[in-house]
């Protein structure tokens, strides 16, 4: 029942592909390893802004960075991207979190509407 | 009763509430409480717009806040079925602040996707408790309308799985 560590994984996880650069990154990867010159390469955009994509990506658990050397080629980790394989169970997790406060609030509301009628 | 079962891809979630069915409709129905919960954590609704009859619109903003600073996403959609306390049916899709549906080309996703979704919610009085079952169904066919990033996420887990068959 680790629901919300879940759910806070997943929402990372949509946020590192809620960007057209980033996404454009992990397809690249998908094809191989790559450096993070080979990568910013088709950008128009500085190393420093591919690298904080790129670290981004990392966070998210999308991304590995090797330590090897100083090119440090980067390659994809497919793992979270599998949990959330169907467009149907993406949003189970984001609807059960969801129910779940909707449960603690109309449990709050049901709770000062008893004493209202109390104090009536 | 059961329409629209032969969907393949649906997400279905059973709940019960220790509150009214009265209370569980006005969830759904009334924006004040439907901003309270709806939002998944680290969103806010700033907006929510539920004409709650059949035909009506709705237009709901998602306010995700990252690290890269706050993202809106809107969603429009019309109310299929209204019966009070009973039963609610919308449909959803991606769209501008205005409620325009995102074009299938702003997407870039796969044909044959589901563009539009829906949710159905079932609810049954147990006399002070209810019972609340959601159904969140894509409609296939060619619609206007995108689930943007969801779809060029399944484009490329599809692409990643394939590669890992290699």
């Amino acid at each position: 029942m680790t629901t919300a560590t879940d759910e806070d994984r997943l929402n990372e996880t949509f946020a590192a592909l809620a960007n057209s650069t980033r996404r454009a990154i992990l397809a690249r990867l998908a094809q191989g390893e790559a450096t993070v010159n080979e990568l910013a390469e088709p950008f128009e955009l500085t190393l420093p802004a591919i690298s904080k994509h790129i670290k981004v990506l990392e966070q998210a658990g999308l991304v590995v960075q090797g330590k090897r050397a100083q090119f440090r080629p980067c390659s994809l980790d497919a793992a979270p991207l599998e949990e959330i394989s169907t467009w149907a169970e993406q949003y189970r997790p984001v609807w059960e979190a969801r129910f779940d406060r909707m449960d603690d609030y109309v449990t709050q509301l049901v709770r000062t509407q008893r004493r209202d009628r109390r104090t009536r | 009763m059961t329409d629209d079962s032969t969907s393949q891809d649906a997400l279905v979630i059973e709940r019960r509430f220790d509150a009214p069915v009265e209370l569980i409709w006005q969830m759904w129905t009334i924006p004040e409480h439907f901003k309270a919960w709806y939002g998944p954590d680290g969103a806010t609704i700033p907006v929510a717009k539920l004409d709650v009859r059949v035909g009506g619109t709705r237009l709901v903003c998602l306010e995700i806040s990252s690290p890269q600073g706050a993202m809106q996403m809107w969603f429009t959609g019309e109310y299929r079925e209204v019966i009070e306390n009973q039963r609610l049916v919308y449909t959803e899709s991606i769209s501008d602040e205005n409620g325009n549906v995102a074009s299938a080309s702003d997407a870039g996703g796969p044909e044959g996707h589901p563009t539009t979704t829906e949710v159905r919610v079932e609810l049954e009085d147990l006399g002070g408790h209810t019972r609340m079952i959601m159904t969140h169904t894509g409609i296939p066919g060619d619609s206007p309308g995108a689930l943007g990033w969801a779809m060029a996420l399944d484009k490329l887990a599809t692409h990643v799985a394939a590669l890992g068959e290699q």
